[in-house]
């Protein structure tokens, strides 16, 4: 997993579709959970108001969800289950909307109950699962293994509703089901709660034939402990639960059919229909049922029939489909709710009265919506959020509207965006500049300075769009693909704007365009296949500008495209499960086959192959590098393998695999059943704070090495303002960090060779940490990353992160010595929880936290707990007042880029830190409560942090010295923010707002200490560095005389420094505790130890 | 050039109006014919409610080989279950002619056909719901309710031309190994399963591996039809495969129910290719 990569979405107008197939409300009635046909989940936040607002978009699944229900006991984790189409299952973390636990099981589940006895059970409980196929299945709620299953001794079948039944009376729990052919069974749950660990056949205990079709839903009457409602499509019945007599028959009228219902009150309950009507019933003792039957001899017994009491039904009754709910709470703050969601993703909700309401004559009257709500509505009114990445294009669009982009694809060689337009104009434009424009303040400036072309050639909307050189490098650069509509494919060059040339397929819509990769060496290397609407395959073939042949006797939609590189064939596989096979030489249907034989040829490995409705997992960088594993040993293979993930173009998925090495990367994403996308800017942290580091001096500021003398001046000048702040420093470190800025600089004249050394060292170490670390399986990327662009995405990923409005003069600083814009409204940020599952906030996110409604001026802030966290890491930080801050404005640039890598490096850390595994967590949280710093390296679980010191370490690589005590409470802190459930975005914007702060503390104290107080020689400020630490340790000593360890480990430092200044380095004794401690407990990483002590050398001589 | 031009406004209101009388009167056209094709379908699975009731006919199917005469086969089919079974089996060594049956009182599902079934049901019901008097809106909701249908079709037809593939020891524990009389000796393994049209019959002959055994103990893995020599661990004892019979019958109402799910895939398909040539219309228009 690639916890660094930080994703912001760029929405644009419209919502994306979200058909609701399924609705819950939260124990808490704080959210409202949706699944939809599309694939999402969707979190809405429910204000103690009963309002709705749209709160996050959670990707995971690939196929429809079928049904949502809650996985834990609410009031401990709020965690609630996903079941998809295809079998996968997710537990899902409503507070901050990441996966906790996934798996696909092949079972394709309708409805899940879940079931925890706190006195017999340990472990999470169970979710009771019933869908297509025999019985209920027992799945553990934490780990998503089944555990066992409920068997029928009878005729099982398929089960399709069922209730848990918590009878008071006789203190035992039940489970009440009724089969598709409408056998009613129950099985016992408490009691059997043994023989299931002990993995026994548990079988029903009753059952009974209800003699009705299609159950929706089974109710038990808890007010009464005796009636049971069981609701069928076309009646609803209800029973005697003692003896399972039928009480009541009420038949539909009118064609409605029924979908659900609930009992409300003891004899009183609610239906509802497909088409979102619902009717409250009283249910009365007929008490007529002995003089109907006089003379019969079966045994007497009351009938009873329902008398309406009020109704309630969807807006303007469009009679589309919809789902329902109804919630029921007999505890004050929560409200009896009526919910409904719909097929076109509007949420109605009902506040349902406990008097029911009548009209003037006293018949029943209509219970009127208390609130409706659509994704589009949370868009519409917060237009400022939902950007689109190439909005500002409407402006030359002489005013009919934005532009609707249907296709694009980003290609991160270029750094440009290529938006197909429904218009049938191709628009590209620089991506990064187009992101700023739409996000930031401001950036409606460069909206009209903003370079982008357009390619003008399609006559319908372009849905299709390949970038060939990002799949083989062998192609040329200029050269882009698309197709349209109107069956047209165009070869373009995009420096030119040329026309290369159309293609003219015949075959309807171009739906996707494809190519094999790099690896398939063969002569048709060059070769793009274009699906059609028509489910046809075209050949192209690029270089020659041929069209080779179209294979068009698919009956059903393509699924994949497979390639025998041999024999050169085609092979087709379709929506039907049939293959066809193609001889591409002729263009002749070689072969049709279809069953097991089609599905053995599509298994056989050694062809290539292709989906174009490929599926892509955002976040996924194991995945990635799974896939160039997977290419390098077998080189046949094109394309990483499909995974399951959100519905994408694949010809980006591809793209986006290839060449992720860059820090930036847009993502354009489109759903199911549309064509309009939207787009993600993904942010690696990792590879920003790695390619800062390793450009900043030459990059940023390409002069210092032209103009010696001046740059001598400036670093001279900067240490020895460091040498009179330092006084007040505790720690040295970031100044350290500052003086090392400058150090390869001004010792380039005296010690050209061994600062190369340096960084020769460096580089090394960078790389052995990558081959020691299994992720990182892909060599350094060679392609060097444009450096401007760089500190540009990085400066984007602040602005985003920053809370703007807290405080008006530290914006106005952050604007002037950041040189980083104010944001136009809050951005939509992503958070992935492992490769294929991450959550998108929705725009209006900020609306939901009521406390925030007040202020308008907090653009972007991620919740009020943020500023308390980053006023705690602030007083953590102990009187850092000076830290970096040693350089100056004179140097702005290189103040800037070292500011921001500095933050940005810290990000990297917290984002380490509170992403790191709860298990391993604990480990270094225990240690750290211990309170020693050298206890940590002792407990197992602290390699990870104990990586991530050395990982901060090497970032810092010859900037620091040491990780500084402060550094350790502050990773205490974090660590500590983790444990009480901080999101991360919460805990990077409280980072970043607190070191902020501290940075432009400095900036404003500046005017201050910027006098120089003598002059010293460059080899005396050495000395003077060392010194003004001596003394803050003796500070300290004086401070904190029974901190007695981080004494030890700073006076041995000390030690060191003036150890190794005279370059004595053999004399292990001497080294710093920490050091030591750290070379021998760590056998896993002996390769350090060299290093190590390089770096200690080289930092300090 | 020979492309087509952006549409007119003329051309634009023809394909609106031809895209409606899609909506309104094709889609329900075929959304009917579907329908009727698989209510037959779901007649031939007779399923319960659908107009017989009590309990399900019972027909008996003659099982057979083209090749030796070994194992012969009575099966009695009663809707989705197995209610009787006669099983002859002529030992290859000895020629003795062992005899088995199912107890009275048991019934062994088939759950391919209840799967396909329940499959086909669900798809009715999902017809069922729109019926003439609902109306269609935009395309996407009807390529969602084909969408639909199609996923329940395809799996009604996987379950019956995709058996299970079971490994050994999962049939030594099946329910089916003991609902024999006289109970099976322990070196037969029997399983049934639906392969297409034809209810197929495997009886497993075993005999057990010497522990000492020179041989490669290579457990076999899943398999729809295990072949002599495949190996497994049952209990304490590794087996073998000695001989494998099988012996097939074709249910003719299964080949109905397999062509009426070929012809309603087809048909829905169809009806996503008309919506689809008019996506560039419905497309963006919402809900």
């Amino acid at each position: 997993m690639r916890s660094s990569l930080q994703a912001v979405a760029l929405w644009g107008k419209k919502a994306p579709l979200h058909s609701i197939t399924t609705i819950m409300i939260t124990d808490d009635q704080q959210t409202i959970v949706t699944g939809s046909q599309e694939g999402q989940l969707c979190l809405w936040s429910l204000s103690p108001e009963l309002k709705i607002s749209a709160k996050e978009l959670l990707f995971g699944h690939s196929a429809s969800v079928i049904c949502v229900a809650k996985a834990r006991d609410f009031s401990k984790e709020r965690y609630v289950v996903s079941a998809a189409e295809n079998g996968e299952m997710c537990v899902w973390n409503v507070t901050n909307g990441q996966c906790v636990e996934k798996a696909t099981l092949p079972y394709r589940h309708t409805a899940i109950c879940y079931y925890h006895c706190s006195f017999r059970m340990t472990g999470e409980g169970w979710l009771l699962c019933c869908g297509e196929y025999q019985d209920i299945l027992i799945i553990d709620a934490k780990t998503l293994v089944l555990v066992h299953t409920f068997t029928s001794s009878q005729s099982p079948d398929w089960i399709s509703c069922m209730c848990i039944v918590h009878s008071m009376r006789i203190q035992e729990d039940s489970l009440l089901v009724v089969s598709v052919t409408g056998e009613l069974k129950v099985w016992d749950l408490s009691s059997s709660i043994n023989s299931i660990q002990e993995k026994q056949g548990v079988y029903e205990k009753e059952s009974k034939f209800l003699d009705s079709l299609n159950c929706r839903t089974i109710r038990f009457c808890t007010y009464t402990e005796r009636l049971l409602l069981v609701v069928f499509s076309r009646c609803w019945k209800v029973y005697d639960y003692c003896d399972f007599s039928l009480l009541r028959t009420e038949v539909s009228r009118g064609g409605q059919l029924f979908a659900g219902g609930e009992v409300l009150a003891a004899h009183r309950i609610i239906i509802w229909t497909e088409d979102g009507h619902s009717y409250i019933y009283q249910l009365l003792n007929s008490g007529l049922s002995k003089s109907i039957y006089p003379a019969d001899g079966r045994v007497l017994r009351e009938t009873i029939y329902p008398h309406l009491l009020c109704s309630a039904s969807v807006q303007e009754n469009k009679s589309l489909p919809c789902v329902m709910g109804y919630m029921n709470e007999r505890k004050e703050p929560f409200y009896k709710v009526l919910f409904s969601g719909e097929v076109s993703g509007r949420i109605t909700l009902w506040h349902i009265p406990d008097v029911p309401v009548t009209k003037f004559d006293g018949s029943p009257g209509e219970i009127t919506i208390t609130t409706t709500w659509t994704l589009q509505d949370n868009f519409d009114k917060q237009h400022i959020m939902s950007q689109s990445i190439i909005d500002y294009f409407s402006g030359f669009k002489d005013g009919a509207g934005t532009v609707v982009v249907t296709s694009s694809v980003y290609v991160p060689s270029l750094d440009k965006l290529v938006c197909g337009c429904e218009d049938g104009n191709i628009i590209i434009t620089q991506a990064l500049s187009a992101a700023k424009a739409g996000l930031l303040e401001g950036g409606s400036l460069l909206k009209d300075s903003l370079p982008h072309k357009v390619l003008k050639g399609h006559h319908q909307s372009v849905i299709s769009l390949l970038y060939p050189h990002s799949l083989s490098s062998k192609l040329d650069q200029s050269w882009l693909v698309s197709g349209d509509q109107d069956s047209c494919v165009i070869m373009w060059d995009i420096f030119t704007e040329e026309i290369l040339h159309k293609f003219f397929l015949e075959a309807g819509p171009v739906t996707s365009l494809l190519m094999p990769s790099e690896n398939f060496r063969l002569r048709s290397n060059q070769v793009v296949f274009c699906v059609c609407g028509d489910h046809s395959v075209a050949l192209l073939h690029l270089e020659e500008k041929r069209f080779l042949f179209c294979a068009r006797k698919h009956l059903f939609p393509v699924k994949v495209i497979k390639w025998h590189p041999v024999e050169n064939f085609l092979i087709v596989g379709c929506a039907d499960d049939s293959v066809y096979i193609w001889e591409i030489e002729t263009g002749t249907l070689e072969r049709h086959e279809t069953g097991e034989r089609a599905r053995i040829i599509l298994n056989c490995d050694d062809s290539q192959f292709l989906k174009p409705e490929s599926v892509l997992s955002v976040a996924s960088e194991t995945h990635k590098h799974k896939s160039v594993e997977q290419r390098s040993s077998s080189s046949y293979q094109f394309g990483p393998m499909p995974c399951p993930g959100l519905q994408v173009e694949s010809s980006c998925k591809v793209a986006d695999a290839k060449s992720f090495s860059g820090p930036f990367n847009v993502l354009p994403v489109k759903t199911k059943w549309s064509s309009i996308g939207f787009h993600i800017l993904l942010f690696d942290l990792e590879s920003l704070v790695e390619l800062l580091l390793s450009t900043p001096v030459c990059d940023s500021d390409p002069s210092n090495s032209f103009y010696p003398s001046e740059i001598l001046r400036r670093a001279r000048s900067t240490v020895e303002k460091k040498t009179l702040t330092l006084k007040r420093n505790k720690t040295a470190c970031a100044s350290l960090s500052a003086e090392a800025q400058a150090r390869p600089v001004s010792e380039a004249l005296t010690q050209g060779e061994s600062s190369i050394l340096v960084l020769e060292e460096y580089e090394g170490i960078k790389r052995q940490k990558k081959l020691k670390s299994s992720k990182k399986t892909h060599p350094t990327p060679s392609r060097k990353f444009d450096a401007n662009l760089t500190i540009d995405a990085a400066k984007l990923l602040l602005s985003c992160l920053l809370p703007w409005g807290v405080d008006k003069e530290l914006d106005n600083l952050c604007i002037k010595h950041l040189n980083i814009l104010k944001l136009q409204g809050p951005v939509s940020l992503g958070l992935a929880s492992n490769e294929d599952h991450f959550s998108l906030m929705l725009p209006g996110w900020d609306v939901c936290n009521a406390e925030m409604k007040k202020d308008y001026s907090k653009v972007n802030l991620f919740s009020r707990k943020v500023l308390d966290l980053s006023n705690k890491y602030t007083s953590t930080l102990p009187n850092q007042a000076g830290t970096p801050g040693g350089l100056e404005n004179n140097c702005d640039a290189l103040y800037e880029s070292n500011t921001i890598t500095y933050l940005l490096r810290r990000l990297f850390l917290v984002n380490k830190l509170v992403n790191m595994p709860v298990d391993v967590a604990y480990g270094t949280n225990s240690s750290f409560r211990m309170d020693s710093v050298h206890n940590k390296v002792k407990s197992p679980g602290n390699d990870i942090l104990h990586i991530l010191s050395f990982y901060s370490y090497l970032r810092n690589g010859k900037n620091e010295s040491h990780l500084p005590e402060a550094d350790v409470s502050l990773l205490k802190l974090i660590s500590c923010w983790r444990d009480q459930s901080v999101q991360v975005t919460e805990a990077i914007q409280a980072v970043l707002l607190a070191e902020v702060q501290q940075h432009m503390k400095t900036l404003r104290k500046t005017p201050v200490n910027s006098e120089p107080g003598s002059m010293n020689e460059n080899g005396n400020c050495q000395m003077m560095q060392i010194q003004p630490k001596m003394e803050c340790t003796e500070e300290l000593e004086l401070q904190c005389i029974t901190d007695s360890l981080s004494l030890q480990t700073s006076a041995s430092l000390v030690k060191h420094d003036s150890d190794s200044n005279s370059a004595n380095f053999q004399d292990t004794e001497d080294m710093p505790d920490r050091c030591v401690v750290k070379e021998s407990e760590s056998p896993g990483e002996p390769m350090h130890r060299s290093w190590i002590a390089k770096m200690c050398f080289c930092k300090l001589c | 050039m020979a492309t087509a031009m952006a549409p007119t406004s003329v051309e634009r209101a023809v394909l609106e109006e031809e895209f409606r009388w899609l909506l309104h009167d094709e889609v329900h056209a075929v959304l009917r014919q579907l329908q009727d094709i698989l209510k037959e379908a779901s007649l031939r699975f007779t399923l319960p409610g659908s107009g017989m009731e009590g309990p399900a006919k019972q027909e008996n199917f003659i099982l057979g080989s083209s090749g030796t005469d070994q194992v012969k086969g009575v099966l009695t089919l009663q809707g989705d279950a197995l209610s009787q079974a006669d099983v002859n089996l002529k030992m290859p060594r000895n020629n003795q002619l062992l005899h088995f049956a199912f107890r009275e009182d048991k019934q062994w599902k088939l759950q391919q056909i209840q799967d396909a079934r329940n499959h086909v049901s669900q798809a009715i019901y999902l017809l069922n719901n729109r019926d003439e008097s609902y109306q269609f809106r935009t395309g996407a909701e009807v390529l969602k309710l084909m969408d639909a249908v199609m996923l329940q079709l395809t799996r009604a037809r996987n379950r019956l031309t995709t058996p299970a593939t079971l490994t050994l020891p999962e049939i030594a524990a099946s329910g089916l190994t003991r609902m024999f009389t006289p109970a099976l000796p322990s070196d037969l393994l029997v399983n049934v399963y639906i392969n297409l049209n034809k209810l197929c019959l495997t009886v497993y002959q075993l005999h057990a591996l010497q522990p000492n055994s020179t041989k490669n103990f290579r457990p076999a893995g899943g398999s729809v039809l295990h072949s002599p020599g495949a190996m497994f661990e049952w209990g304490s004892q590794r087996l073998e495969v000695s001989h494998v019979h099988k012996v097939e019958s074709v249910i003719p109402w299964l080949n109905d129910a397999l062509v009426f799910f070929t012809v309603s895939l087809q048909l829905c398909q169809q009806l996503k290719d008309k919506i689809s040539v008019f996506s560039s219309y419905w497309s963006y228009r919402p809900f």
